[in-house]
């Protein structure tokens, strides 16, 4: 059994005088500062715009010699966006497959050591460089033609899309590791800046640095606690959306929530991939856990909040304003969710949750992971 | 550093070629060294027809790189005539005539441009069928 035993997070936020060595420390000596640890048998780094801005290569050697506690081996992976989902993927096989025992996940990227045109080709990159990404699509652009097709196909108005981002405001607002940690109304949502239409900024995950850090362990070694990891589990979807059989369904996610039981077992807290409000909404629907085009109605009338009837789904505010720092955040993910099974997550909270999920996917789809946890 | 990338998805690039299946009969764009549905290996290229109706789009504002290209970028998802998908650039259109079910056909333009002294790379993008706009 692999158990979730400290968590550690950075604010995300505009670090500018913060490196990813710096971020990734501070996330590390959080986590870490009740454990009784004195070594670490292996580092498993996750991060994806590093490679591409510092350049830093062997991330994870750099930052393990820089943590100032003795760290065996350590490795980076990368999945773009996915990469922290990834990241504990790779440690939860380490652990099992009895490779190691303490294995420490880090996850950290930045999004402003460079002006935002910069970031966006960097981030275009998430998509297929062979096809999609040939044109200059930016970050946001096939997920703005698949929320174009939602609202069409389904005949759902732009302003019941409007409470996702509204619900992650009002989540973040009261999480202290946010980045937006503000309300927003839902009628404000469609006349923001358009990022690309119709997606706005409010749409849209801000642009924040951020690292957070888990401690997994095998036994009972750091003595209490936060969560145990029941599944991890992956899949590889199509490398664009003209080539899915329906736009709006993640194949690849269905297939593993129904390998996993997702939609027949109760689950309490959910942490996923909304990197837009569009994609929220279909993960809602691929994983089985909304009917197809209902999920935007359902967040509207309360079914996934705090005191809904559904699972309480990014209680953190999610990628839209808790923030996005696009390999950390599949790290952040199981922090949050392990804090909420113990009952210990500093915002807002279902209490006695006892089972919960961290979806992630990269961009359109490409890969996904989904981590499920249940409480000790 | 682009250079090399550019320089082998050219054909495709230029010519609409895309690759048929000939284990599952789907054909798709740009062409892969394996069926995408299916994964059979045998596969032929075709070429693709040039003309598509416009499944979805979107207005970019947030535009990759420097700003000597400048907002805004139109993107489309096209359906062509016999049913392959694919992801554009749109040209020769304004964001309000843009709509769905809009018949659009290639054209070659130029996408991109390594700096000031470098490469341009060209390439087909869609523009609204004459008349049917």
């Amino acid at each position: 059994m692999v158990y979730v035993s400290r968590v550690g997070m950075v604010k995300i936020g505009r670090h500018y005088e913060k490196s990813p060595r710096d971020l990734a420390f501070e996330a590390v000596r959080e986590a870490l500062a009740d454990a009784d640890i004195d070594s670490i048998d292996y580092l498993v780094v996750a991060s994806s715009l590093t490679y591409m801005q510092s350049p830093q290569l062997d991330l994870a050697a750099y930052i393990a010699s820089s943590l100032g506690l003795p760290v065996k081996s350590a490795l980076a992976v990368e999945a773009g966006e996915n990469s922290g989902l990834a990241a504990i993927e790779v440690a939860v096989n380490l652990i099992r497959s009895h490779a190691a025992e303490k294995v420490l996940v880090v996850g950290v990227d930045k999004l402003t050591d460079y002006p935002s045109g910069p970031t966006y080709e960097m981030l275009e990159a998430l998509y297929d460089t062979e096809s999609d990404a040939i044109y200059r699509i930016g970050h946001a652009a096939p997920l703005a033609m698949l929320m174009r097709i939602y609202m069409e196909k389904y005949g759902v108005d732009r302003n019941t899309l409007a409470y996702w981002p509204a619900m992650m405001h009002a989540h973040a607002k009261e999480n202290p590791y946010a980045m937006l940690r503000f309300a927003i109304k839902p009628e404000k949502v469609a006349t923001a800046m358009p990022i690309a239409d119709p997606i706005t900024l409010l749409d849209a995950y801000p642009l924040g640095d951020g690292a957070a850090a888990v401690l997994l362990t095998s036994e009972d070694q750091v003595g209490d606690h936060l969560a145990r990891i029941k599944e991890v589990a992956g899949a590889v979807g199509m490398p664009s959306i003209a080539l899915r059989e329906d736009p709006l369904m993640l194949e690849h996610v269905a297939k593993l929530s129904n390998e996993l039981n997702l939609s027949e077992e109760k689950v309490d807290i959910i942490e996923l991939h909304d990197n837009f409000t569009i994609m929220g909404l279909l993960l809602l629907e691929s994983l089985g856990l909304a009917p197809r085009g209902k999920a935007a109605e359902l967040v509207a009338t309360g079914y996934f909040d705090v005191d809904g009837e559904g699972p309480l789904v990014n209680a953190s505010g999610g990628l839209k304003a808790r923030g996005h720092p696009i390999g950390a955040t599949g790290v952040y993910m199981v922090a949050e969710v392990a804090l909420q099974l113990a009952g210990k997550f500093p915002g807002v909270k279902r209490p006695g949750a006892e089972k919960g999920l961290a979806v992630g996917i990269n961009a359109h789809g490409s890969s996904t992971r989904i981590v499920v946890m249940e409480s000790v | 550093m682009v250079l090399a990338r550019w320089w082998r998805t050219r054909i495709p690039r230029y010519r609409l070629i895309g690759a048929q299946c000939k284990s599952c009969g789907r054909a798709h764009y740009p062409p892969r060294k394996a069926c995408p549905y299916c994964g059979s290996t045998e596969l032929e290229q075709v070429m693709l027809p040039r003309r598509g109706i416009l499944e979805s789009y979107t207005v970019v504002q947030s535009i990759p790189g420097d700003t000597r290209f400048q907002a805004p970028i139109i993107v489309g998802l096209v359906r062509l005539e016999n049913g392959v998908r694919l992801v554009a650039e749109l040209t020769d259109v304004q964001p309000e005539e843009l709509k769905l079910g809009l018949e659009v056909e290639a054209t070659m333009r130029r996408i991109r441009e390594d700096g000031d002294n470098g490469t341009i790379m060209y390439g087909l993008k869609f523009r609204p069928v004459l008349g049917k706009s």
